[in-house]
């Protein structure tokens, strides 16, 4: 088939059930979804098209001729003679190996995904941090996530999403707002202590230090225990028995002890695990950062499942 | 249509029947077989795992071992049949004679298929950013102007979020210090990153982006008389909020012809902010970055 220059051999996107060999001349293949890629050329010997051959495939590029060029094409039909008459492995090996290319792809996008997410997490943080502000313009969190990362504004969009699934932000309009401005500085931070130190950061709360922060914060919003400077203080005496009530446990030194030393509670002496917990008369916390905290936690563990899953 | 050699003989694969149990291939086998499963089960097993860990198990009419015979990729696990089972077994001769025999475009197509997997997978591995430097030039801007910053950690960081060889970090570091963005000196704890200015290093990012796309870069496009005017806004003491009409007189008074073509432009480059009653206040955050633009111009364009 002759194509003359500047004709367009298939457009990205339209379904397509044949393969082009390149047989002269030069063809240049661009993209709409990557419109910064690199373009790709295609010369003689070049096959143009296997997945629309193999399986009905829309074509993945815009495919226009440089120069007047000449291209072999194979119809499905074609393919399917030859196959029938070669052993039934034959037709498996191939379709195992487009089956393998799509996952390559899958497991690609999902890798993409899961990179962007510190960049994005950094920058946002970043910004709202330096401008005082919960909001940062969606544009410049594009362009800033391209730079630094080379994640694609749909890529971006898309991981967006993900985090106003989890409540984390929310998407209005041309901006993106935080939905509490310490959360996701403290979701990068916990990140990253989990990738660098290859261990899970002290931000991690088991389920049970989840529960008696819980206890804790619903004592201080219910009594208002909290003072001006946003510190709460809780009797533990007050704590033992919420604790007792509405989590059916038996509140000791050793369970309090992990929210002590992650510096969540504080308490007026050294904190000293084996003696017994009415030794300490109340616990001290930050409330504002407390929530944060529990929301973190909240998040953490559905992020693996919402960006792979 | 062109085709392979079809003279050349065909070796055929080999059927084996195999009892429950059978170890059908060891990671420690050397001869390297497709194995497709007829008739039975087979288990895929993790032996390097105590106790041993089942991966996944074969059904009749699946297979295994195709990247291994096609592109050297080592098969890691232990295959064991979990019933009497029938299997042929597709030898890299046979497999060979028998793709001798397919025209040269399918051998392509295959082979192109393999490419395009082992480039996405490869790819998972590799920075997707292609200028590393205005990648760690946007990482760097963020940091806090006058603070010693430890290098191996921001590296680090910067790895994580990144993928870039550590290599070309420092590579990168070494040429924004060269441009004195950074500065890279022995601290207390090793070799520490020190900005006076991170905001010149954000200022070095929108040179890169204006560059790339070789579109002219406001900053280093002003006039003589719009640098008079940055001059001037600059060295305003008092936060002025007035309508348009008194800007422009302002600036005559200061003896800069200002029209009303030019004050289109100064509010094109972010000069004023718009308040809520229509008049303008000076963005001196944006007279700052025009500021340093310019002081800095040749170091910006590598010029030093």
């Amino acid at each position: 088939m002759l194509i003359a220059e500047g004709e367009y051999l298939c457009l990205e996107g339209e379904r397509g059930n044949s393969l082009y060999i390149v047989q002269s001349g030069m063809f240049k293949g661009t993209s709409r979804k990557n419109p910064e890629s690199e373009p790709e050329y295609f010369e003689p010997g070049s096959i143009i098209g296997e997945l629309s051959l193999l399986e009905t495939a829309p074509r993945e590029l815009t495919i226009q001729a440089e120069e007047d060029s000449e291209v072999l094409v194979i119809e499905q039909e074609q393919l399917k003679e030859i196959l029938d008459a070669k052993p039934s492995w034959i037709n498996s090996i191939m379709s195992f190996l487009v089956s393998r290319r799509h996952i390559a792809e899958e497991n690609k996008k999902k890798s993409d995904l899961v990179q962007a997410l510190p960049p994005l997490l950094f920058l946002f943080a970043k910004y709202i941090e330096n401008s005082k502000t919960d909001t940062i313009p969606l544009l410049l969190l594009q362009e800033k996530l391209h730079d630094m990362n080379g994640t694609a504004p749909e890529e971006a969009n898309h991981l967006l999403q993900i985090l106003e699934d989890l409540k984390l932000l929310k998407i209005e309009r041309d901006v993106v707002r935080a939905e509490s401005l310490q959360v996701i500085p403290l979701l990068y931070h916990t990140l990253k202590y989990r990738a660098l130190h290859k261990q899970v950061s002290p931000n991690i709360l088991s389920m049970t230090e989840q529960m008696v922060l819980t206890v804790f914060l619903q004592l201080a919003k219910g009594n208002r225990l909290t003072s001006n400077d946003g510190i709460c203080t809780i009797p533990t005496e007050l704590l033992k028995e919420e604790a007792k009530k509405s989590m059916h446990f038996t509140l000791t030194s050793r369970i309090v002890a992990p929210l002590v030393h992650k510096g969540v509670f504080v308490t007026d002496q050294p904190f000293d695990i084996h003696a017994p917990l009415d030794n300490v008369p109340c616990f001290y916390a930050e409330f504002e950062k407390s929530l944060d905290l529990l929301e973190m936690n909240r998040i953490f563990p559905l992020l693996d499942k919402k960006l792979v899953g | 249509m062109s085709t392979g050699d079809s003279h050349k003989q065909l070796i055929p694969p080999t059927q084996v029947s195999v009892k429950a149990g059978f170890v059908v291939y060891s990671p420690d086998d050397e001869t390297r077989n497709i194995i497709i499963l007829n008739k039975g089960e087979l288990a895929a097993v993790d032996r390097s795992e105590i106790p041993a860990r089942t991966i996944f198990k074969m059904q009749p009419g699946e297979l295994v071992g195709v990247a291994a015979l096609l592109e050297r990729e080592p098969f890691k696990y232990t295959l064991e049949a979990t019933q009497d089972s029938e299997i042929t077994l597709i030898s890299e001769d046979c497999m060979e004679s028998e793709l001798k025999t397919l025209p040269l475009w399918l051998l392509a197509v295959i082979k192109g298929l393999s490419a395009q997997t082992r480039k996405l997978k490869e790819a998972t591995r590799k920075p997707r950013v292609q200028n590393t430097l205005k990648s760690l030039s946007e990482y760097i801007s963020h940091l806090e102007p006058k603070k010693s910053y430890p290098m191996d950690e921001l590296c680090r960081e910067f790895r994580w979020q990144t993928k870039i060889p550590e290599s070309q970090i420092q590579a990168d570091l070494k040429a924004l210090a060269r441009r004195q963005f950074l500065e890279i000196r022995k601290g207390e704890n090793g070799t520490e990153i020190y900005s006076d200015h991170p905001m010149l290093i954000q200022i070095y990012v929108d040179y890169q982006k204006a560059s790339e796309k070789n579109k002219p870069w406001a900053p280093f496009q002003l006039t003589d008389t719009q640098k008079k005017a940055l001059t001037l806004l600059a060295a305003l003491q008092k936060d002025v909020q007035t309508d348009a009409p008194s800007w422009l007189k302002f600036f005559t008074d200061s003896g800069i012809a200002i029209n009303v073509t030019e004050w289109i432009k100064m509010l094109s480059f972010g000069w004023f902010k718009v308040c809520d009653d229509s008049s303008f206040q000076v963005n001196k955050d944006k007279i700052l970055y025009y500021q340093l633009a310019l002081r800095y111009a040749a170091n910006i364009r590598g010029v030093l």
